[in-house]
C-alpha cells in the first residue's frame, strides 16, 4: 500500500469517526449509545447467523430427502423379486441307505435324487413336476417322471389338474410316499410298484376343498378320468397291473373315479374313501378290453406325539376270455402303522403291519416292520427299521430285510 | 376309439366338469379380488392344525417368504385346503420367518 493511500485512508477514517461521535471524548452519554449501538449490531450479527445456520440446514435436509428417496428405489427394486407375478421354486427330496436282505448280501441302496419344480402364475396357476433320478443295479441312470401337471386355480375350492399326476386314490401314494414323509424305509406291502394301490394317472383331475359346516371341519375332493392302468400278462395269466400313468389307452376305454376325505380338526383326524371304474387292455393285447374296479379307505388320527394310520386298498381286473390270461383277479392290500415321538427327544420308534393278497401265492405278502427314526430335524431324518416278512417259502417276498436309510425333503 | 355307450356318457360327464370348472373362471377371478385379506391369527391356528396331518410341520423359517407362495399352493392341493385357508396361512408363515 502506498504511502499516500494510507494517509487518505487515515483521513476519511477521522472523518467519519468525528462525523459519526461528534462528541467522543469526555462524555458518558455517547459512549452509551456506543454501547447501545454495538449492542444492536450484536443482536443483527446474531440474527444473520441464524439466518445463516437455518438456510445451511434446509440444504442438509434436502440432502436427506433425496439420500432417503434414493434408498426407497433401492428397497423397492431389491424386493422385486418378491412381488413378481411369476414365482420359480425348487422343492423336493433325496436318500441314501442300505439294504441287507436274508439270503442275498447286503447292498448299498443307490442315493435318489426328487427334484420338485415348481412355476407359479400369480394365484392362477402351479405347473409342478417331479422327476425321479437314480441309477438301477447295473449303474445305469435312471430318470422317471414322477408327476408333471398344470395345476390351474379355480376360484377357492377347485383347482384343475392336467397331465401327469399321482393317483388320488388313498393316501400313501399322494400324501405320504415321499422318503422323509414316510417313517419306514420302505413302503407299506402292497402300496409299491405293481402292487394293490395305483400309483400314478395321465388325464385331468378336479380337487380342492370346502369348509364342512360353520366350525373348522372341512372337506377335501378329488376326481379324476385317465388313460388308467394296463395288465401285465405272462405264461397265461396276469402278472400284475401296471398303474405308473401310461401315455396311451390301449383299451380306448377311459378310467375315472376320485377320493374324498373328511378333516375334523378338534379330533385330529383324517378320514378317507377312494374308488374308481373304467377298462383295461393287457400291455400286448389292445383290443381285448377287461372291467377295473379299484376300492379304498383310509385314516389318520394323531392325539398329540402318537400317529396312527391305516389304509385298506382292492383293485380287481375283470376276466376276458379271448384273452391270453382269461382269468382276471384281485390284489388287496392293507396296513396299520403307529409311530410315537419320544418325550422331548429326537427319537421316533414306528410299528407297521401290512398284508398283500395277490392271485399268485408268491406275491402274497404279510409283513410286520419295526423301524427306529432320529429327527435331525422336521425334514432331515436317519432311519433304521427291520422287516419280518411271510410269504411263500422260497420266493423273494419271504425274506426279512434290514434297512437304513438317510433322507432329506428340501 | 370305441364308441361305446358308457365312454360317451363319461366324455359327457368329464366335459360338464371341464365346462363347469371354466364357467368358474371369471367368477374365480372376481372372488379373488374381493377375497377378504389373510388373516394372520386364523392363519397362525390353521397351520398348526393342518400342516402336521401328512408330515412333521415345517418351521415358518424354513423358506423365504417367494418360496412359501409356490410351497403353499403345491400344499392346496395336496391337503384341499380353501383359497381363504392358504392366504391365510401363508401371510403366517411370510410373517413368521
Ligand atoms: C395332505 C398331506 C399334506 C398336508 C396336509 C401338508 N403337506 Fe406339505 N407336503 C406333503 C407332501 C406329500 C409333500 C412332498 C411333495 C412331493 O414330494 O411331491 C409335502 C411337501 C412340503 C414341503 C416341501 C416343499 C414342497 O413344496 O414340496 C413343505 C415346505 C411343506 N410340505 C409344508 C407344508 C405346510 C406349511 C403345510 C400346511 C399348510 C403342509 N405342508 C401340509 C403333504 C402334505
Amino acid at each position: 500500500m502506498t504511502s499516500q493511500t494510507l494517509t487518505l485512508r487515515r483521513t476519511v477514517i477521522s472523518a467519519v469517526l468525528a462525523a459519526a461521535f461528534p462528541l467522543a471524548a469526555g462524555a458518558a452519554e455517547p459512549l452509551e449509545a456506543l454501547q447501545a449501538q454495538i449492542e444492536a449490531l450484536q443482536k443483527q450479527l446474531e440474527q444473520l447467523r441464524n439466518e445463516v445456520t437455518q438456510q445451511r440446514s434446509g440444504g442438509a435436509s434436502q440432502d436427506l430427502a433425496a439420500e432417503v428417496s434414493k434408498l426407497k428405489q433401492e428397497v423397492k427394486s431389491a424386493q422385486e423379486w418378491k412381488q413378481a407375478n411369476t414365482v420359480i421354486h425348487l422343492a423336493g427330496y433325496a436318500d441314501a441307505g442300505y439294504t441287507d436282505t436274508k439270503n442275498a448280501s447286503g447292498t448299498f441302496t443307490p442315493f435318489s435324487f426328487n427334484p420338485i419344480f415348481h412355476f407359479q402364475y400369480k394365484d392362477l396357476l402351479l405347473v409342478e413336476a417331479e422327476p425321479s433320478i437314480s441309477i438301477d443295479e447295473t449303474g445305469e441312470t435312471t430318470v422317471d417322471l414322477e408327476y408333471a401337471a398344470l395345476n390351474l386355480f379355480l376360484g377357492d375350492h377347485a383347482a384343475l389338474v392336467a397331465g401327469k399326476f399321482q393317483s388320488p386314490i388313498g393316501q400313501f401314494r399322494q400324501n405320504l410316499h415321499p422318503s422323509w414323509i414316510n417313517k419306514l424305509p420302505s413302503a407299506p406291502t402292497g402300496f409299491g410298484h405293481g402292487g394293490a394301490a395305483p400309483i400314478a394317472e395321465v388325464g385331468i383331475q378336479l380337487r380342492g376343498g370346502a369348509p364342512l359346516g360353520a366350525g373348522e371341519n372341512r372337506v377335501n375332493y378329488a376326481v379324476y378320468v385317465g388313460n388308467g392302468p394296463e395288465v401285465e400278462i405272462e405264461d397265461g395269466e396276469i402278472e400284475m397291473v401296471e398303474s405308473e400313468g401310461f401315455g396311451r389307452d390301449r383299451d380306448g376305454s377311459k378310467v375315472w373315479g376320485g377320493r374324498i376325505g373328511f378333516f375334523v380338526p378338534s379330533q385330529r383326524l383324517d378320514l378317507g374313501l377312494s374308488a374308481a371304474t373304467g377298462k383295461v387292455a393287457g400291455m400286448m393285447e389292445s383290443d381285448i378290453k377287461r372291467d377295473y374296479e379299484v376300492v379304498g379307505a383310509d385314516f389318520a388320527w394323531r392325539p398329540a406325539r402318537f400317529e396312527l394310520r391305516g389304509e385298506y386298498v382292492r383293485q380287481k381286473v375283470g376276466d376276458a376270455a379271448v384273452s391270453a390270461a382269461p382269468e382276471g383277479g384281485e390284489w388287496k392290500a392293507w396296513y396299520l402303522q403307529a409311530s410315537h415321538r419320544l418325550g422331548n427327544t429326537n427319537w421316533e420308534p414306528v410299528l407297521r403291519y401290512g398284508r398283500l393278497d395277490t392271485p399268485h401265492a408268491s406275491g402274497n405278502q404279510k409283513q410286520w416292520a419295526l423301524g427306529l427314526n432320529y429327527l435331525f430335524a422336521s425334514n432331515v431324518f436317519a432311519k433304521a427299521a427291520y422287516e419280518f416278512n411271510d410269504s411263500l417259502k422260497g420266493a423273494a417276498t419271504d425274506d426279512d430285510r434290514l434297512l437304513v436309510q438317510l433322507s432329506y425333503g428340501f | 376309439m370305441n364308441w361305446t355307450q358308457s365312454t360317451t356318457t363319461r366324455l359327457v360327464l368329464v366335459c360338464a366338469a371341464i365346462a363347469l370348472g371354466a364357467a368358474q373362471l371369471p367368477a374365480a377371478a372376481a372372488q379373488r379380488d374381493a377375497a377378504p385379506k389373510a388373516d394372520f391369527v386364523r392363519g397362525a391356528k390353521l397351520w398348526a392344525s393342518n400342516c402336521t396331518r401328512c408330515h412333521i410341520v415345517r418351521d415358518p423359517k424354513d423358506l423365504r417368504d417367494d418360496q412359501w407362495i409356490a410351497s403353499m399352493y403345491h400344499m392346496r392341493l395336496r391337503a384341499g385346503l380353501t383359497g381363504q385357508d392358504t392366504r391365510d396361512i401363508l401371510r403366517f408363515l411370510q410373517e413368521s420367518n
